[in-house]
């Protein structure tokens, strides 16, 4: 045994991180009306770290209003969202650009084709290129293609692979699986997997049950 | 330059071409604006005739071009927000676009139409008119600061009106009490490039008014564009 | 404590209007008893830019400082209001011109600049109706709002200088400037503007409140909604 260590020299030891890099998600008293139509009455949730949400309700009950309000396309008449990303609470600016989001009136750019739309916004969100190859594969989608031109399944990928360009952290996702065929739902529902897995948070909307086998979702139910 | 002014910019200019790669597969902005200008151009020209037209004079005519070219601009300029809302792909914008960036491109890309339109109206114009101009590079300056003075007022209110009902004819209603002092400025500067007049202070009044509403624009874009 | 104020601003308009029209002397150069029209038409015209001035001040607290609705319902009033008093001036400068130069219009930088405010008054109320979803309505209408603040001193007070403005050339006489203002007359003019100044905020205090019951009745949900 050597000569003990001098102080200034110790390397401190490694220890597991107090406070690992949150992503969380949380909503409460939302309140959102249209006119006179009250669609949104104090709505209360979060999800963090792997987490994945259910919504859940009929027609009208405020499902995709909920989540057009977590993306900050819609500005809740009352209430309070808070989103933190890497020790970091986002404003609203900054929420709308981290937010991955798949909804059924998400569109794009009829006369270009698949690749000049993802790269478009691969441009806007300073992404790399190589992006865009790897994720149309993921989800299997024909670059050459002009968005205006494609099938409401092969425009359902093209939304998925557009939420996902930036890898974000938040997944806000309405209807996801609406249009596409039995592989396509497969490979989403891997993708959702995924994403928990690597500690990232998804609020879904959905008219059916959600099968995450890993990922049980809690439930947020919206009607009355 | 700045890490992140270059990145502003790259949005910016990835907005810019965006548009000109869709407007190019469609051309409708060129169709309307360009179809606009030109007929409405051969009306008055065949409503003055040879004599009408040496009657009205060059002030006369001076304001004539600038109709042309307002009635133009409301005719095709709206669209460029206007569609984005109907089509739904504002939405993929917002969550992707940095405001300001997105303002500039949509901005730049009007002010070239505006300026492709003023490059194919103006000789046309002065060879109908029979107007001869006296201080020929004047008249280019003003109609470049005009131009981009009824582009940069006309993209704003286009945002406005695009998340509107009745989209088409409130822009008129919008624009134009945004845009007639620019008007009258512009009448002002080709006058007196016409006529070879002097007029110090035009052009001055006028870039003002340019700076005016570019940066009252970027100011007040963030707060229409988003909820 | 209201009541006093309201009062004194009744009290305030009277002795004004006695005045213009007993105690502050007849203009020179002007055609019999016309000029005692300046003493409601300056202070009309003055209001309407105050009106300007306040709905863009309203909008700007809106759009940047808080979404508190009170803000949009005192800028939209603000905006009513000031079309009202544009219409009174114009009228009266109308009214006036006809008297001094035989026509009602006379193409003067300051009677189109007054028509422009109208217009972009006209066109705030017109968005307004326009959009549907009531908290996107009050956002675009405060941007138009302060873009027309932005533009106003153009309008007012860049256009009226220049020269060659007018289409048709026409040597007019500045209608509130360059007239010799004798003491009285200035005393009466200011004692003008401060009561329709004042006229003004009271009626806007009542209008605002009113828009704002109209607005909440309106707004109550549908019965029957679960």
């Amino acid at each position: 045994m050597g000569p003990p260590p001098h102080p200034a020299c110790t390397i401190p030891p490694v220890t597991a991180p107090t406070t690992p890099l949150r992503t969380q998600l949380r909503f409460s008293d939302l309140v959102r009306s249209f006119g006179r139509l009250p669609v949104l009455q104090g709505v209360t949730g979060a999800v963090q770290d792997g987490e994945a949400m259910l919504v859940t309700g009929r027609n009208g009950s405020g499902k995709s209003t909920l989540l057009k309000c977590l993306a900050g396309l819609l500005a809740p008449d009352a209430g309070k969202i808070e989103h933190h990303e890497a020790g970091q609470t986002l404003e609203p600016w900054a929420r709308r650009l981290a937010v991955g989001y798949v909804a059924p009136d998400l569109a794009f750019y009829e006369e270009l084709t698949v690749w000049e739309n993802l790269h478009f916004f691969a441009r806007m969100r300073r992404v790399p290129t190589d992006r865009i190859a790897e994720l149309l594969e993921r989800v299997d989608l024909t670059p050459k293609r002009a968005a205006g031109a494609l099938s409401s399944g092969m425009l359902q990928r093209l939304r998925w692979a557009w939420a996902l360009l930036h890898s974000p952290r938040v997944l806000l996702l309405d209807e996801p699986f609406q249009n596409l065929d039995e592989p396509g739902r497969r490979t989403t529902r891997d993708l959702i997997e995924e994403h928990l897995e690597d500690g990232g948070v998804a609020v879904v909307a959905n008219p059916r049950e959600l099968e995450l086998p890993h990922h049980e979702p809690k439930r947020l139910d919206l009607a009355g | 330059m700045s890490q992140s002014a270059s990145i502003w910019l790259a949005e910016a200019v990835a907005v810019y071409l965006k548009e000109w790669r869709c407007e190019l597969r469609t051309r409708y902005a060129l169709n309307t604006l360009g179809l606009f200008a030109f007929t409405t151009l051969v009306v008055v020209s065949m409503s003055l005739g040879a004599e009408g037209v040496l009657a009205a004079g060059p002030s006369v005519l001076s304001v004539l071009l600038w109709i042309l070219l307002l009635f133009a601009v409301t005719a095709g300029l709206p669209r460029g927000f206007v569609h984005e809302e109907e089509t739904h792909t504002a939405t993929a914008l917002r969550l992707a676009a940095t405001p300001s960036a997105l303002f500039c491109g949509k901005l730049a890309y009007n002010a070239s139409v505006v300026f492709l339109l003023q490059l194919l109206l103006t000789p046309l114009f002065l060879i109908m008119m029979q107007l001869s101009v006296e201080k020929p590079l004047l008249l280019i300056w003003t109609l470049l600061a005009g131009g981009y003075g009824l582009a940069a007022g006309g993209t704003l209110v286009a945002a406005i009106i695009a998340q509107a009902r009745t989209a088409g004819t409130l822009f008129a209603v919008l624009a134009l009490p945004v845009l007639l002092p620019l008007l009258v400025m512009a009448i002002e500067l080709t006058e007196i490039a016409v006529l070879g007049k002097a007029g110090d202070m035009a052009m001055p009044r006028l870039l003002l008014y340019d700076g005016t509403v570019t940066v009252v624009s970027l100011m007040l874009f963030p707060a229409i564009w988003n909820p | 404590m209201k009541k006093l104020l309201a009062w004194i601003l009744w009290l305030w308009i009277a002795l004004m209007i006695v005045g213009a029209f007993a105690w502050a002397p007849l203009a020179q150069d002007f055609i019999g008893e016309s000029s005692r029209i300046l003493f409601f038409h300056v202070p009309m015209a003055w209001t309407a830019f105050v009106g300007f001035m306040a709905a863009g001040v309203w909008s700007a607290r809106y759009l940047w400082f808080g979404r508190n609705v009170r803000h949009d319902q005192a800028a939209h009033t603000a905006v009513s209001l000031g079309l009202v008093f544009c219409v009174l001036a114009t009228v009266s400068g109308a009214m006036w011109a006809k008297v001094m130069w035989g026509e009602y219009w006379n193409w003067d930088p300051r009677q189109l600049s007054i028509v422009m405010a109208m217009l972009f008054y006209m066109a705030y109320l017109t968005l307004r109706s326009a959009v549907a979803d009531p908290q996107t309505g009050r956002r675009l209408a405060a941007a138009y709002a302060l873009l027309g603040l932005a533009v106003a001193p153009f309008l007012f007070f860049v256009l009226p200088r220049m020269s060659g403005f007018t289409l048709h050339p026409e040597p007019v006489l500045n209608q509130s400037g360059k007239i010799e203002v004798e003491e009285r007359m200035l005393t009466v003019l200011i004692a003008g503007a401060v009561g329709f100044t004042a006229l003004f905020f009271w009626v806007h205090n009542l209008g605002r409140r009113l828009l704002s019951l109209s607005e909440r009745a309106a707004a109550r949900p549908i019965a029957g909604e679960s």
